[in-house]
């Protein structure tokens, strides 16, 4: 029964799997604004819907989510620990997370695709915090935790620039914003500082990096329902 | 609590960056305003977006493999736990004992727990005493410091009421001084004299007076009764007889009650008086005389 209705929910979407990676404007070229927004509600609904039936123990809903969010998930642990087999370990646990704790998702609390991010992201940042009290390596251990330039040499560094379309449109949508914004977004997401660690880091008073991080993300929330 | 302060906390609730005092604010401030729990839903979904900037990489092929290995093990044991749970009364002899082991080391857990509780409990109780004796002790200290308080203001009134009293002896001494003056001015009442008169008329043998002199003062007090009434052009005149004189000196003129032939005159001698040696009362023309010329009508002692 979850099999079939996977299957259903599959058909329902009619989109083939993975889809993260595909901009709904390609997808369906003759799309107006709202038909766009439309779309990304849509597929953060069938995101919910797959989650529920992963809570009821069904595993192919289980493989369904993972091919839509391995990849960005597994981007975002490599970006942060800078170690392809720990974000490889990281991207397991968090999914195994994922099939034992489902039913705990809330829809009112964001979409699927940030619940199971922030299982993947806090894993890794946990991982990343250990790492750096075990060997105080702040500077080595992460060479691109500041964000500020993504073609920085290194393991992630080497893998091929993104092609998706998606994440060409989050780009712009993050080019577009102010460049101290970026810098604190960046940091706030991807380095595991604290709000004091980044204001030291860029040598700003904690209030403008708050400030920075709050209009960031508010310009970046209209944007992207504008783009998406 | 302000819209911006909502949103930064929404913004630090979306990256995780909370501090624990803002966890806090941020939990009660989700409880009072339901609005804040969709813009922390709207802006949580946002941040995750920021994952598609990251670097793009393909995740090895055989880790989807590898995880729904473990989801399969994972309910295949869970599985197995459930089936097995029934037998767990008929547990074979090595069984047993690894579970009679798992208690033995549960309980031993739940004695060193019990006395790490206790012992806690008991520190708790010492700094709960210790904060007590801190706080009586300020208690204490402020009591002190008000009764010093009270003390020094009360011994400052006390220094001005000894002040005002010595003020007061002062002026009492003075008042007393001059009082002793004015006595010992006046005389004492040893040195005053009393002289009764008799009557030398044959008519009225009871009339009589009594007279006080104070020689200090040169001023004395003359009472007289039952002398005959007087006619309208008459007086009686009293004298004060000093042996330094010739004649008797005037003591002045004064009326009786025609009714009682009761009368009394405060009498101040035209002349000074040393000694007195009698007193005397004549019965003169009216305003009195000079030197006395009418018949005598009392003298004494």
């Amino acid at each position: 029964m979850p099999l079939m209705l996977s299957s259903h929910l599959s058909s329902y979407i009619s989109w083939p799997s993975p889809v993260h990676g595909l901009e709904p404007a390609r997808v369906f070229p003759r799309m107006k604004t709202e038909q766009i927004a439309d779309f990304s509600h849509a597929r953060h609904e069938a995101d919910a819907r797959l989650l529920g039936l992963v809570a009821a123990g069904d595993s192919a809903a289980l493989g369904e989510l993972y091919d839509r969010f391995s990849r960005p998930l597994y981007a975002t642990a490599l970006r942060i620990l800078n170690d392809p087999g720990e974000a490889q370990d990281i991207v397991h646990d968090a999914f195994v997370s994922v099939w034992e704790k489902a039913s705990s998702f809330e829809t009112t609390r964001g979409t699927a695709f940030s619940w199971v991010l922030t299982l993947t992201r806090n894993r890794a940042i946990d991982r990343l915090r250990s790492r750096r009290r075990r060997h105080e390596l702040l500077e080595t251990s992460t060479p691109s935790d500041l964000g500020l330039d993504e073609n920085t040499s290194g393991p992630a560094a080497n893998l091929a620039a993104s092609t998706s379309d998606q994440a060409s449109t989050l780009r712009a949508a993050v080019a577009a914003l102010p460049a101290d914004q970026q810098r604190a977004l960046k940091l706030a997401f991807f380095s595991g500082l604290t709000q004091e660690e980044i204001a030291a880091r860029l040598e700003t008073p904690l209030g403008t990096i708050k400030a920075r991080i709050r209009r960031g993300l508010l310009k970046l929330r209209d944007q992207l329902a504008n783009r998406l | 609590m302000n819209a911006e302060r909502h949103e930064d906390l929404a913004a630090l609730a979306a990256l995780d960056l909370l501090t624990t005092a803002e966890q806090a604010e941020f939990t009660v401030a989700l409880a009072h305003h339901l609005e804040l729990a969709t813009l922390a839903a709207s802006l949580r979904s946002t941040a995750a977006e920021l994952a598609h900037i990251a670097p793009v990489a393909e995740p090895p092929a055989d880790l989807k493999i590898r995880l729904l290995n473990s989801i399969a093990i994972q309910a295949k044991t869970a599985r197995a736990t459930l089936a097995q749970s029934p037998r767990l009364a008929i547990l074979p002899f090595p069984t047993w004992i690894g579970f009679a082991t798992a208690a033995c080391f549960a309980c031993l857990a739940a004695y060193f727990a019990q006395a790490y509780f206790n012992e806690s409990a008991l520190n708790s109780a010492f700094r709960d005493q210790q904060t007590l004796a801190d706080l009586s002790l300020r208690s204490t200290k402020n009591q002190l410091a008000a009764e010093r308080l009270i003390t020094q203001r009360e011994l400052a009134d006390a220094v001005k009421r000894a002040s005002d009293s010595a003020a007061l002896i002062t002026t009492l001494e003075s008042r007393l001084a001059e009082t002793k003056q004015q006595l010992f001015a006046q005389g004492t009442i040893a040195d005053y004299k009393i002289a009764t008169l008799a009557s030398l008329l044959g008519n009225s043998s009871q009339a009589g007076a009594v007279a006080v002199w104070n020689p200090a003062s040169q001023e004395g007090v003359l009472t007289v009764q039952k002398l005959p009434a007087l006619a309208a052009d008459k007086d009686y005149q009293l004298w004060v007889v000093d042996p330094q004189y010739s004649i008797p000196v005037d003591g002045g003129v004064f009326k009786v009650d025609p009714a009682t032939g009761e009368g009394r005159l405060i009498f101040h001698p035209n002349r000074p008086v040393k000694t007195v040696a009698k007193f005397a009362v004549s019965l003169e023309r009216k305003g009195g005389v000079p030197k006395a010329e009418g018949p005598m009508v009392l003298i004494g002692p």
